[in-house]
């Protein structure tokens, strides 16, 4: 079964979305940091890694993505970011997830997150897998 | 202090010393007509006519200057409003000499408008300024007074007012000098003394203002702050009550799947107040909107797109119509297209099944108007004035939908007010309401 890498600093997030992807029967790891997250991601190779904007520092999360995809290991494994940062930067996600060199993701979803939402997107970003 | 030149409102001041001109100038040529021809005293009255046409000459010469000014706005313009105000005192201290001058000279008792003059200067001058212009004017008028005395030039005698000629009568001279004089310099002092203080208060007031401004920031940026630690907070909650509504930790008994589902619905009602308040605080704190060229047309079907479905479920019939002129607008496409959708899924919510909302946007040269009209249950008179404030919702519609944030109106508000435009309402309780916006384009 496909193997999911979170990286959020919100445990209750965290376990809120391990029960929904375990439900599906998910592997499912996490990770509180982002500097962790890189370690884990490196370590355990996911097949998706779901990563959280917001953690240390506002914008803790594009890094990690940027570094994610510099990594000769993790390069092709799918992003799908999560973010809250609408409503307090004014960023609209639609026009950027996808523009390689600023924000390289894959998908986005905005939180909270709804559980169907949250499978169908993790089961389009793995695809064949 | 005498450097508190009213700079606000001094071009507002100069506008309304050209107006007070143009009435100067009908003035003249009434004054002129009537004292010829009531009072049948010869006087010379092409001559005071042609000064009248010069008055109104550089009248309207300020009056365009003014107006190019103020549209170009330059970073010096209280400095050059200032000069302004200061070279059309003077000049209408000229005027007025060559009027007197040329109608009795020290005989003619319109001699005493001059106050007038003064009175102008130090409404809208500092007070050394209008020390300055009293000083302009008494050398005038002692300058008219000796040439004539001296006949270096001709006196024009006012026959059939006086009953003979002043303008050589010495004690006469002297008399109206020493009151005239006097009166220039005293009214200077009793207005200025007046204006400062007001400008004073001005100032005071000012600062109070910006005080204002410095807490309302200070406030929205708490807002701000609460608001995104509650969201996030919001965010888990439903994060964890959703997999267990959808028995994703088990099946769950009726009564628990019952208040669960209550709880989430709660929590996500919760979450959109929190969203839209969030949204209108970090308007309120951007100090500029990002704006740039968009297809007004793209962003207008986008906002029917957005509620077309509503629309639908409610048996409504939704259309709109775009003058075939207006396409790209300037501004900040995101806000623009969030205000027309969120004002066109107000209507569709306040509207019973089976009505109608129409949208028309016309053009209006340097605007566009966005009338948004649907056929649902209106705002009350009470209501009108109210509904964009923060908050507040109509009774009528807080009794269709309990539930509503309040704060979507005030958004549309303050998005269409930083955009230099307008925003209102026309509705009949019970018949419908018109949403109006102008746009500059």
């Amino acid at each position: 079964m496909a193997k999911i890498l979170i990286i959020d600093d919100d445990p209750d997030i965290v376990e809120a979305m391990r029960i929904v992807l375990e439900s599906k029967n998910y592997l499912v790891s996490s990770s509180k940091s982002g500097d962790d997250g890189l370690r884990k991601a490196e370590a355990e190779k996911p097949d998706l890694i779901i990563l959280d904007v917001m953690m240390e520092t506002i914008s803790k999360g594009f890094e990690v993505a940027r570094d994610l995809k510099k990594s000769q290991k993790n390069r092709d494994v799918p992003i799908l970011m999560l973010t809250a940062i609408k409503e307090s930067t004014g960023l609209d996600f639609k026009n950027e997830a996808g523009d390689e060199d600023w924000l390289p993701v894959d998908d986005y979803m905005e939180k909270p997150l709804k559980p169907q939402e949250l499978l169908s997107k993790v089961e389009s970003l793995l695809g064949g897998r | 202090m005498e450097n508190l030149a009213p700079q606000e409102g001094l071009i507002e001041r100069i506008y309304w010393l050209i107006r007070l001109r143009w009435i100067a100038v009908a003035g003249v040529i009434f004054t002129v007509l009537s004292i010829e021809k009531i009072a049948n005293i010869p006087l010379r009255s092409l001559t005071l006519y042609t000064i009248a046409f010069i008055l109104g000459v550089y009248n309207l010469i300020f009056f365009l200057y003014l107006n190019r000014i103020k549209r170009n706005s330059p970073p010096d313009l209280p400095t050059i409003a200032n000069r302004v105000a200061n070279i059309q005192i003077s000049l209408d201290l000229l005027s007025l000499t060559a009027l007197i001058h040329f109608s009795g000279g020290i005989e003619n008792p319109f001699i005493f408008y001059f106050i007038f003059h003064m009175i102008i200067a130090s409404i809208l001058l500092s007070r050394r300024a209008s020390y300055l212009q009293a000083t302009f004017a008494t050398a005038l008028f002692i300058l008219m007074v000796s040439l004539e005395y001296f006949n270096f030039l001709e006196h024009h005698y006012l026959n059939g007012f006086v009953a003979y000629s002043l303008h050589a009568n010495k004690i006469y001279i002297l008399g109206i000098s020493v009151a005239f004089i006097s009166t220039l310099y005293l009214a200077v002092y009793m207005a200025t003394s007046i204006s400062v203080k007001l400008r004073q208060k001005e100032k005071i007031l000012q600062e109070a203002n910006l005080l204002l401004e410095e807490k309302d920031r200070i406030k929205s940026n708490y807002v701000l702050r609460v608001s995104h630690d509650i969201k996030e907070h919001l965010s888990a909650i439903q994060g964890c009550l959703d997999p267990v509504l959808q028995g994703l930790t088990g099946e769950l008994n009726p009564g628990q799947k019952d208040l669960v589902r209550r709880s989430s619905e709660r929590t996500g009602k919760l979450m959109s107040f929190v969203r839209a308040l969030l949204e209108i605080t970090r308007i309120k704190l951007s100090k500029e909107m990002e704006t740039g060229p968009f297809s007004l047309r793209k962003t207008v079907e986008n906002a029917v797109n957005f509620v077309e479905a509503r629309a639908k479920d409610k048996d409504m019939r939704l259309s709109y119509n775009i003058d075939p002129a207006i396409d790209v607008i300037t501004g900040a496409q995101i806000y623009i297209e969030e205000t027309i959708a969120n004002l066109l899924a107000n209507s569709v919510k306040y509207t019973p099944k089976g009505g109608r909302v129409d949208m028309k946007i016309k053009d209006k040269g340097d605007s566009v108007l966005i009338q948004i009209s649907d056929t649902g249950i209106g705002i009350s008179k009470d209501d009108i004035p109210r509904i964009f404030d923060e908050f507040y919702r109509a009774k009528n519609a807080k009794a269709l939908e309990r539930d509503g944030t309040g704060l979507g109106l005030s958004i549309a508000k303050e998005v269409i007010e930083r955009h230099k435009g307008k925003i209102w309402v026309e509705s009949e309780e019970g018949k419908g309401s018109t949403f109006n916006i102008v746009l500059p384009k």
